[in-house]
């Protein structure tokens, strides 16, 4: 295995350990971090003229990864 | 101690607890597992699975969680992941998405080619789907 691949492989680890400490310092007791659930949950509150811009933000960004990773 | 800015939570219906709608997305996980990448069934499968899912979250009749008003000041903490994945996936995909410069997808169709985690695969994205139509 290639320096390169094993340093790709090594970064989106980190990034994933990166996920689960954050969401891990949220959840404790008084933390002033929101959860993933809270930053999502704003975000799909964003509205413009009532037509919910973050929901279909969201959502459409959940269906490409379904698509992405298991269909094309 | 600094209170979460959230509203009081608001009642869940029996229907839309996780322990009724997870086991639902089962059957559709396993039979997304037989539908190999980059096919046609794969394909329409997912499309309209995906579409009549993001449609359903679309409207309003699902039940929902209550939303925090604000976020709290350490919402920059969720950068570093961020900022960390960006870097990773740019270089790689900018290098051609190559075996040496692998990007996530690529590292992740050998691991999707498997029956078992494909349907693990399905199912964390259906689930992801119903934790976030609920906010």
């Amino acid at each position: 295995m290639s320096l390169t691949r094993l340093l790709a492989i090594a970064g989106f680890l980190l990034a994933a350990l990166a996920v689960l400490a954050v969401e891990w310092a949220a959840r404790r007791p008084g933390s002033r971090i929101p959860t993933i659930g809270d930053v999502s949950a704003l975000v799909m509150r964003y509205d413009v003229g009532g037509f919910p811009v973050g929901r279909l933000a969201i959502l459409s960004f959940w269906f490409w990864l379904g698509w992405h990773f298991l269909a094309r | 101690m600094e209170q979460r800015p959230e509203l009081t939570v608001e009642p869940v219906s029996p229907w839309a607890r996780a322990q009724v709608m997870l086991p639902v997305f089962v059957p559709f996980a396993l039979i997304g597992g037989l539908l190999p990448s980059f096919s046609l069934a794969a394909n329409l499968y997912v499309l309209a699975l995906g579409g009549g899912l993001l449609l359903a979250g679309m409207s309003s009749r699902l039940p929902r969680r209550a939303a925090p008003v604000a976020l709290l000041p350490g919402v920059a903490w969720w950068l570093v992941p961020i900022a960390i994945f960006v870097v990773v996936e740019l270089v790689t995909f900018g290098m051609g998405s190559t075996h040496d410069y692998p990007t996530l997808s690529l590292l992740a169709d050998p691991l999707l080619d498997g029956y078992l985690l494909r349907c693990m695969a399905y199912f964390g994205w259906l689930a992801g789907f119903w934790g976030l139509v609920r906010r």
